[in-house]
């Protein structure tokens, strides 16, 4: 069987997985503010993701821009967001099971937004939609004006991400991550600041759960099952293959976002690989939380493995 | 010194990765898909095409496994030696039919065979060109966001709907339980078609003016409570062809049975573990009718924008004899049992 794998239908698949990897990228983006910055497990993006998708599909199909649906599917998000974050601060329910309450939730109300549907079709044949597989498929000048976008779309981002978190109010984010008494210490409302980050990383699944639909020719609302697990993979991946490129350079936030897109890219690209080769991919889901179990016990084996080799030197 | 360690061990990592995915996904290679590699290499005549079909099937489930049977049975037949089918799994994930469909269209497969909704959804947003057959799918307008419906797509799309005749069901829910007051319609919100089916099936109770009720389940959680509320309000429950009910049957008869409540079943198997009675629609026999649909497309070169969606060639009124049984139910004389392999 192996001789007739084509490497060259393999590397067509390539431009599919590139441009679901740069929209799961996005995802990611949100899911590094909360779990990276904040030091949050923030379950809520399995709901959001689909809210943002569910407003876009919905509000494009009445008519509207896309790209002011994305707007929308953006604050959509950040009020999912927003509502973890009341949950957490100012009724005191602890963090992983706030997020989980409002995913839960989420269901119920993704559920309305599609108009009491579970599914929601939109065709590119009857919308310009701002991406579609169709897109990344065809030969013409779409496929380029799709991937220059989306590459210029990520960068924008990440210039934006850059120099928000590099604001008092930024910083302040990333201070509450840090040590939570200590910013609390220097006079940051940490609460404030809780809440915020959570509305900011559930808009930008939000906005990624737009395009993802978009692309996919639907909003289900089943499809922001397992999100979690990909933007973590997305996120931990790119951390520990380029961790090491990003340290000690000029811009080094903007190269870690830069590397949890490619985190998230390389993890859709593996994905093809499997496809490619025919395993059955009823294993893709052991394989992907075994892949985030694995990178994420790297740090705490290498802090264990490290320290050995100091005290060796003393 | 250190820094060669830590790049060795990176690339351990990396290594480990990559060894990861043959272990995870390689270890029951090919048992379970069905991607018929070919069996002997013997023949060479290569005067005839070999057509390559990519299969993308939502889950593993009953219905659809026999779907996706009879479309390689169909083709098998026809087409012999000719054809080699590479069968995807989505597990129920949208993102993986995106994928799957993606990879299908890269590799310029001849055909792809979406079996379910979100995998035509993904196949028709990854290309324009390849023709793509659905199986499994309640209504092709709906799933496909087409405004005026003609009975064709007019697109690269065709296919064959799973829509048993809603308006023969509920004739048989009134044949069997002519004294009804109120019948109670269970299925899974996250489902469309289902809820497709709830709404046709509740305008015909509607118009011979019989009441009935919604009971709806988030998820499989959710089907004790609902089954539950739905005995103690309704005479008879009707449960379209819902996946996600499918999978739970026993459970609903045991409160069904309990309760002394009859199920009117969308389907065979739905029928098998809690119902009375069905009108059933065999779902190997739509993939049949899809893989004829394939041939004609692949080497008859038939236009498949104008082919008209197909559905199922044979009803028959089916009833589970156990239940009947315990129940006191008579059933007429052209149902025919529902054989019960122990």
């Amino acid at each position: 069987m192996l001789l007739s794998l084509n490497l060259n239908s393999l590397l067509n698949a390539m431009p599919g997985s590139i441009a679901q990897g740069l929209i799961w990228g996005i995802m990611a983006f949100g899911v590094f503010v909360t779990f990276r910055l904040l030091d949050f497990a923030d379950l809520t993006v399995d709901g959001s993701m689909v809210t943002g998708g569910a407003t876009a599909v919905m509000l494009i199909k009445a008519g509207v821009s896309p790209w002011i649906a994305l707007l929308a599917a953006f604050a959509a998000g950040m009020a999912a967001g927003f509502v973890t974050g009341i949950l957490h601060t100012a009724f005191g329910i602890p963090g992983i099971l706030a997020s989980i309450l409002t995913q839960l939730s989420l269901y119920s109300i993704n559920y309305n937004i599609l108009g009491k549907a579970a599914n929601q079709a939109i065709s590119v044949n009857n919308y310009k939609l701002l991406a579609s597989l169709r897109y990344v498929n065809s030969s013409g000048s779409d496929r380029i004006i799709f991937f220059a976008g989306l590459t210029a779309g990520i960068v924008i981002l990440i210039a934006v991400l850059y120099w928000f978190f590099g604001t008092e109010i930024g910083q302040a984010i990333r201070a509450t991550g840090c040590n939570e008494s200590m910013a609390r210490a220097q006079g940051i409302n940490t609460n404030f600041i809780k809440v915020l980050a959570l509305m900011i990383s559930n808009g930008l699944v939000g906005m990624s759960g737009a395009l993802y639909a978009q692309c996919q020719g639907a909003a289900d609302v089943n499809m922001g099952r397992g999100a979690i697990v990909i933007g973590l993979a997305a996120v931990i991946i790119g951390e520990v293959l380029f961790g090491k490129l990003c340290e000690k350079r000029k811009l080094m936030f903007a190269w870690t976002l830069l590397s949890v897109a490619f985190g998230a890219v390389l993890y859709y690209i593996v994905y093809a690989v499997v496809i490619w080769l025919r395993m059955p991919s009823e294993n893709m889901k052991l394989f992907s939380a075994a892949i985030v179990a694995l990178f994420l016990s790297i740090p705490y084996l290498k802090g264990k493995y490290g320290k050995k080799g100091v005290k060796r030197n003393v | 010194m250190k820094k060669m360690r830590k790049k060795l061990f990176a690339l351990a990592m990396a290594s480990v990765m990559g060894m990861s995915v043959l272990a995870g996904c390689g270890s029951d290679g090919g048992s379970s898909s069905g991607n018929g590699s070919s069996t002997s290499g013997g023949d060479s005549a290569s005067g005839d095409k070999k057509y390559v079909i990519g299969i993308c099937q939502l889950v593993e489930h009953e219905a659809l496994d026999q779907a996706t049977k009879g479309f390689e049975d169909a083709l098998k037949e026809l087409l012999g030696e000719n054809v080699e089918f590479v069968f995807q799994n989505a597990q129920n994930e949208q993102t993986n039919a995106g994928t799957i469909c993606n990879a299908f269209v890269a590799d310029k497969v001849d055909l792809i065979l979406a079996n379910a909704t979100s995998p035509l959804q993904a196949a028709a947003s990854a290309t324009a060109d390849i023709p793509i057959l659905g199986t499994s799918i309640t209504d092709y307008a709906e799933a496909l966001d087409i405004a005026d419906w003609t009975g064709a797509t007019g697109v690269n799309i065709s296919g064959t709907s799973d829509l048993a005749p809603l308006d023969e069901q509920e004739k048989m829910l009134l044949e069997l339980f002519p004294d009804v007051q109120t019948v109670g319609i269970l299925y899974c919100s996250a489902e469309p078609n289902s809820a497709y089916q709830a709404e046709k099936f509740a305008e015909y109770l509607t118009a011979d003016g019989i009441a009935y009720k919604e009971y709806t389940a988030a998820d499989s959680n959710e089907i004790q409570t609902i089954a539950s509320a739905a005995v103690q309000e309704c005479d008879v429950i009707y449960i379209p062809t819902d996946n996600t009910l499918a999978a739970y049957t026993e459970a609903i008869n045991n409160i069904c049975l309990a309760a002394k409540v009859p199920v009117i079943a969308g389907e065979e198997g739905i029928c098998k573990g809690c119902g009375v009675a069905t009108l059933s629609i065999s779902y190997y026999d739509i993939g049949y009718a899809t893989g004829k649909m394939a041939y004609e497309v692949l080497v008859n070169g038939a236009d498949i924008s104008t082919m008209e969606i197909q559905y199922a060639p044979n009803v028959t009124k089916k009833y589970n004899a156990a239940i009947c049984e315990e129940l006191g139910v008579t059933i007429p004389d052209d149902y025919v049992a529902i054989v019960v392999e122990e």
